[in-house]
């Protein structure tokens, strides 16, 4: 019996042979890349069933599809202004990408795909990239006073650094948040879960107590699908903030 | 006056459309009243801002403790890239001086997002506490 709570979140290749040869490196297809193909497929497939008859008055599933979308809207709305929308499709795309993948890898047995730190990395890497070229194309060079707070000019050689390592943070920290709270929540409930074979294999009077640890997996299941969500969210908003400060630099404050 | 979402409308309640469902026509006041309460919605609709899911205290420290430490981890990434770099394109020795400061700078700039992050989040519970 696999006893080990990272064993879960091992990348391993499906296919034998490598799909391509890249700079001497053997490309894989691995379970994370077909769990990453199953979400965009569940994503497409989600979306375009639930508006394919699309009717005044919604069905559930073209309710829960229309709420997605207005959801994702009014974050883009409250953050960024009504100019922010240009960015619906990609704060869309990266908000039911990271929502269904947290969900889809609740699913036990399933790999979770924002459980790998390259993937959550990349994904904040995009975000960042599009900040970065959104902010020279809407203002040219004038984005590099984003990095220029208001302050005598001797104290500036110390807080430009400050600043711009400020500024570089976000990518970690984007890509950490969702890592270490898929990380630490599946961890968890694989523990417990071993905990209620451990018990139950012992016999006697502890095999009942396996009950215990079975209630605690029904509550940390409960906590994982609110964090699958809040994660998905705060990914979301954090993008839309990061993409304000490009648009508009310090207006608002 | 009939608001113009209502135009199109008002010819079928109050001419042979609407004798012809048997319904009696309605009174401009109340039409009015209905387009009023229509425009009004939507101009909330607009304006509507989304009610951000309530933050948990551990959630929160979680926050503050990424924010640190990652930016601790950038500023010791980029001393040490610092240093590399001076190593091997140039001969002047900065290692380990680079790093030292650059650790320093990322202190600096951790409780710098830290205390944005409290900032936001104290407004946040301002503006729920004054929603109640």
């Amino acid at each position: 019996m696999a006893m080990n709570p990272m064993e879960q979140f091992e990348v391993k290749p499906i296919l034998q042979q490598p799909l391509l040869h890249i700079g001497g490196h053997d490309i894989y297809f691995t379970n994370q890349a077909l769990f990453m193909c199953v979400v965009v497929a569940a994503v497409t497939l989600f979306l375009t069933l639930a508006m394919s008859r699309g009717r005044l008055v919604p069905s559930r599933t073209q309710s829960m599809a229309e709420l997605s979308y207005e959801f994702v809207a009014g974050m883009i709305r409250s953050t960024t202004g009504e100019d922010g929308l240009v960015f619906f499709p990609f704060v869309f795309a990266i908000f039911m990408f990271v929502l269904f993948s947290n969900f889809l890898g609740l699913i036990p047995g399933a790999f979770t795909v924002t459980s790998q730190i390259a993937v959550t990395f990349a994904l904040a890497a995009v975000v960042m990239l599009t900040v970065i070229v959104t902010g020279f194309v809407v203002h040219g060079l004038g984005f590099f006073k984003l990095f220029v707070p208001k302050a005598p000019f001797l104290l500036l050689i110390l807080l430009v650094p400050i600043e711009i390592i400020s500024f570089l943070t976000r990518l970690v920290s984007l890509s950490v948040r969702l890592f270490a709270n898929m990380l630490a929540g599946h961890t968890m409930l694989q523990v417990f879960a071993s905990f209620v074979i451990a018990l139950g294999a012992t016999g006697g009077i502890l095999s009942l107590l396996s009950i215990t640890p079975m209630f605690m997996i029904i509550f940390i299941g409960a906590l994982e699908m609110l964090v699958a969500f809040l994660q998905a969210y705060v990914f979301a908003i954090l993008t839309c903030i990061y993409l304000n400060e490009a648009l508009h630099l310090h207006e608002h404050h | 006056m009939v608001p113009p979402a209502f135009e199109p409308r008002r010819e079928m309640f109050n001419g042979k459309a609407g004798s012809r469902l048997h319904m009696p026509p309605p009174k401009p006041d109340d039409l009015q009243r209905l387009g009023e309460r229509i425009d009004e919605a939507e101009r909330q609709r607009s304006q509507r801002t989304k009610p951000a899911p309530a933050m948990s205290s551990s959630g929160i420290a979680f926050r503050f403790a990424t924010e640190m430490v990652s930016a601790l981890l950038v500023g010791g990434g980029l001393g040490w890239g610092i240093d590399w770099a001076f190593d091997h394109w140039s001969h002047l020795q900065t290692r380990p001086w680079g790093m030292v400061v650059m650790v320093v700078l990322g202190a600096a700039a951790g409780i710098r997002n830290v205390m944005a992050a409290a900032k936001e989040i104290n407004a946040e519970m301002a503006k729920k506490d004054v929603e109640k």
